[in-house]
């Protein structure tokens, strides 16, 4: 591998970029990438900030407060029978 | 085990789409691992473990022909696709951060809806990323797949889920909608 990426390869390695999936040394050259082009850092950016976006939406599931009481009650009628 | 059945919970919902079903099938999972605790791995990882048990019924609960290695293929969707949209809509050069103010723009049912259309496959692989930001490889352990397939999977799912974002904003007139030949797909 060079010792710097073109737009091509660093957006081939997007995805494992964001889902910090990539090696050390891989994840540098990105970062070197984006350092010196504007036009995919506003593009990792994006997806980045949609990542995050979608998975706080998601987040926002109200988990019922006695759920754990309530398996625990659950459990403890299983093992009662 | 609060924060564990927490995340099972939330990602239960997102299978099944439902508060019901969803503690339903945390439930089921709970007592299936505490009757089958035997066959847990000591120093293996317990929570991929619980998971798997939990995909597992929710598998057999709602999916009546489950055949291993027929998964569905999805249609392509062009790369970057809500960025090129957003761009060709002049949204990009007038906000500082477009992915942001759309997804502000949206329902979070209507983010909800765009996963729970995304054929099973991908659903299940998107659930445990989106919701639990699992590793790959703890997702491919969870599913028993190899970690290659989580991450096509998630690229796809991905890719859909971003198109499906878009159209929901179009159609509730959130955004310009603009002829699809204009997003570029190279």
């Amino acid at each position: 591998m060079t010792d710097s990426l073109t737009c091509r390869q660093a957006f081939d390695r997007l995805e494992d970029f964001l889902d910090r999936e990539l090696a050390a040394e891989e994840t540098i050259l990105v970062r070197a990438h984006l350092e010196v082009c504007a036009q995919c850092a506003a593009e990792f950016h994006f997806e980045q900030r949609l990542l995050d976006g979608v998975r706080a939406r998601l987040a926002r599931i109200q988990v019922p407060a006695d759920l754990a009481e309530r398996i625990g009650r659950a459990l403890e009628q299983a093992g009662n029978t | 085990m609060k924060p564990l059945l927490d995340a099972a919970y939330r990602t239960a919902y997102r299978l099944s789409g439902n508060a019901g079903d969803a503690e339903d099938l945390v439930q089921e999972a709970a007592l299936l691992a505490w009757r089958g605790y035997g066959s847990f791995e000591a120093g293996t990882n317990f929570r991929a473990w619980f998971f798997r048990i939990l995909t597992n019924a929710f598998y057999s609960r709602y999916r009546r022909t489950r055949r291993e290695g027929q998964a569905v293929e999805l249609e392509e969707v062009p790369e970057l696709y809500l960025w090129r949209q957003s761009s060709a809509a002049g949204l990009n050069d007038v906000l500082q951060d477009p992915a942001t103010a759309l997804l502000a723009r949206l329902e979070g049912e209507e983010v909800n809806a765009a996963i729970a259309a995304l054929p099973e496959e991908y659903r299940v692989v998107a659930a445990l990323y989106f919701v639990d930001d699992l590793p790959y490889q703890e997702i491919a352990d969870t599913l028993g797949v190899p970690i290659g397939t989580v991450r096509s999977r998630l690229h796809r799912a991905r890719r859909q889920l971003q198109r499906a974002l878009w159209e929901t904003a179009v159609e509730r007139g959130l955004v310009p909608a603009r002829p699809a030949g204009e997003v570029r797909g190279d």
